[in-house]
């Protein structure tokens, strides 16, 4: 008996997986989206989060950005 | 200018319906492709439109000269025999050592339908030339046949052009085309500046623009390379789309390519030629040459027109390099009027709204002056290009493309081969990266294997057919990717009959 299901591969840094099992976690998506997790650099989630989650993503990126120059120098 | 094309690309964001992989940045065919004139042929055209446009003895000609010089050699040998050539024959041509290049040049020959094979008494093979284009080149070397267009004697004209007339003409023509594209045209709302519905489509249909419900007709990431390619690649690769879109529009692809060789290939810069005895669909194929810039053409009514730069030569390969050399004066002027500063200050010594509008699309402009634009390199600008689609390495090569000369005599303390500052291209680069911290592969996930050996199976079988994408042996874990997972479920359920 094999168990089959579909989805998506997440390739990333662990500290970028440790960020998703964080909003696994929160419910921050509205509900639970990680179907496996895999290793440290991998993860099995539903497909039809994608689109959301990289949204969310780069959300976290613009948030830990700083301008790097000075636009009035 | 940047703000022209804010979020144009957002929706296209993940938005990868691909199924492999599902890179943050998926979207359409990745990269831009220029074929050369033989390759279209190849790659675009059944046996049967070949054998169509062989029917056109300017084709059969263009066609001839782009063939390597050992497929001529043996068209021309066999050109008056009349029945096939044993293989054998044809072989015995050639010396051994050069063998390979006379494979290529039989291949060649094969691919484009110019010869095929045909068996002759005796169970030997042998090859035989199209008769379509053995008539056409026949006519062409020995004369005959219908007159071609353009051919017809030309009163002198009155007010004839120079040759810098044309090429400042073709160029401020091509320019709209261009400037369209990065959106400068239409706004600026001259008349001369207005491109046509028909070269909208085009544009469109090429994939170097694409309509967004939002902002409208935007670019590509098609568009971008494009815009990067020198002039010569451009109209080639626009009239390659266009030669495609002809059909739809009702005009003849055959005529449209014969025509365009007459005028590309045996046609002289700075003569006039006469359009009469064309007919209503290449009358309508001129109108959109004149468009375009490659003919001139005083009024639309006039009989007499005027290639340009931009037609000569654009089809064949050899005359890449010389139509660079022609260009040169177009090249200095353009080439080397960007300064970038470690603080990612971009000064570019312009005056020209094309070369500004590509800049505003990777960086925030600040000031413009009549013959400087200063803007700056920001994480926002830069990540908004690379959300519609450009890559850090092309906006870094841009950069460097057009460097001013200054910037290459600054001696950096790292020895890089580049002549930006290494920071600004390491963190264009790292900003990219950023964008590309997951990788995402559409898959199927296999797992509670009763048997280690089922496991091992189904694994080794899926990595056979290049479909395993990750895999736990401990787990008894696996992924196969999304399209290999069909056959990975065949091969498990025959296994698992067999097995028990």
């Amino acid at each position: 008996m094999v168990n089959v299901m579909k989805g998506v591969l997440v390739e990333c840094d662990p500290a970028m997986k440790q960020f998703l099992l964080h909003l696994d976690e929160k419910l921050a998506l509205g509900r639970k989206f990680i179907i496996q997790d895999l290793d440290e650099n991998h993860l099995f989630i539903s497909t039809d989060i994608v689109e959301v989650l990289q949204a969310r993503v780069d959300d976290l990126m613009d948030r830990i950005s700083f301008p790097l120059h000075d636009k009035d120098a | 200018m940047a703000d022209t094309k804010s979020g144009s690309g957002r929706h296209s964001a993940a938005g990868g319906s691909g199924n492999t992989v599902l890179s943050p940045l998926g979207q359409g065919p990745a990269n831009l492709e220029c074929k050369d004139f033989q390759e279209y042929l190849r790659t675009r055209q059944t046996p049967e439109s070949l054998e169509k446009l062989y029917n056109y003895p300017p084709i059969c000609l263009a066609v001839f000269r782009e063939l390597p010089e050992i497929a001529r050699q043996f068209i021309i040998r066999i050109l008056f025999v009349d029945q096939p050539v044993p293989q054998a024959v044809v072989t015995s041509w050639g010396a051994q050592r050069c063998a390979k290049e006379q494979a290529e040049a039989t291949s060649c020959l094969t691919a484009l339908n110019v010869w095929r094979v045909t068996a002759i008494p005796g169970g030997l093979s042998a090859w035989e030339l199209s008769p379509t284009f053995k008539k056409s080149v026949r006519q062409v070397l020995l004369g005959g046949g219908k007159p071609w267009p353009m051919t017809n004697t030309l009163d002198k004209d009155s007010k004839p052009r120079d040759i810098a007339f044309l090429d400042t003409y073709a160029m401020s023509r091509w320019r709209c085309v261009l400037h369209y594209m990065v959106g400068t045209g239409n706004r600026s709302g001259t008349d001369a500046e207005a491109i046509s519905p028909d070269a909208v489509r085009i544009l469109l249909h090429a994939n170097l623009m694409k309509r967004d419900e939002r902002d409208g007709i935007t670019i590509t990431r098609q568009g971008f390379q494009f815009l990067l390619l020198d002039t010569r690649a451009q109209v080639w690769h626009f009239m390659l789309q266009y030669l495609d879109t002809c059909e739809e529009r009702g005009i003849s692809l055959p005529e449209c390519l014969s025509m365009l060789f007459q005028l590309t290939q045996f046609s002289t810069l700075g003569r006039d030629y006469s359009s009469e005895g064309m007919n209503n669909q290449m009358l309508t194929f001129l109108q959109h040459l004149r468009e375009f810039g490659l003919v001139f053409q005083r009024k639309r009514k006039e009989g007499r027109f005027y290639p340009t730069r931009l037609a000569l030569n654009v089809t064949s390969k050899e005359a890449a390099a010389t139509a660079s050399v022609a260009m040169d004066e177009e090249a200095t002027q353009d080439c080397g009027y960007i300064v970038v500063e470690t603080n990612y200050r971009v000064y570019a010594y312009t005056d020209s709204p094309l070369q500004v509008a590509v800049l505003g699309l990777f960086t925030e402009l600040l000031y413009r002056f009549p013959n400087l634009v200063v803007g700056v390199l920001t994480r926002d600008s830069v990540r908004q290009a690379l959300r519609g689609g450009i890559t850090a390495e092309q906006i870094v090569s841009y950069l460097e493309q057009y460097a001013h000369p200054n910037m290459r005599m600054v001696e950096s303390a790292i020895h890089s081969k580049s002549c930006l500052p290494p920071t600004v291209v390491d963190q264009i680069k790292l900003w990219e990266l950023e964008r590309n911290r997951f990788t995402y592969t559409e898959g199927v996930l296999y797992n509670q294997f009763l048997s280690h050996t089922d496991f091992v199976t189904l694994r080794d079988y899926a990595q056979s057919i290049h479909m395993l994408v990750w895999q736990n042996e401990r787990t008894r874990t696996m992924v196969v990717q999304k399209n290999g997972h069909d056959d990975v479920k065949r091969y498990w359920k025959k296994y698992s009959k067999s097995g028990v």
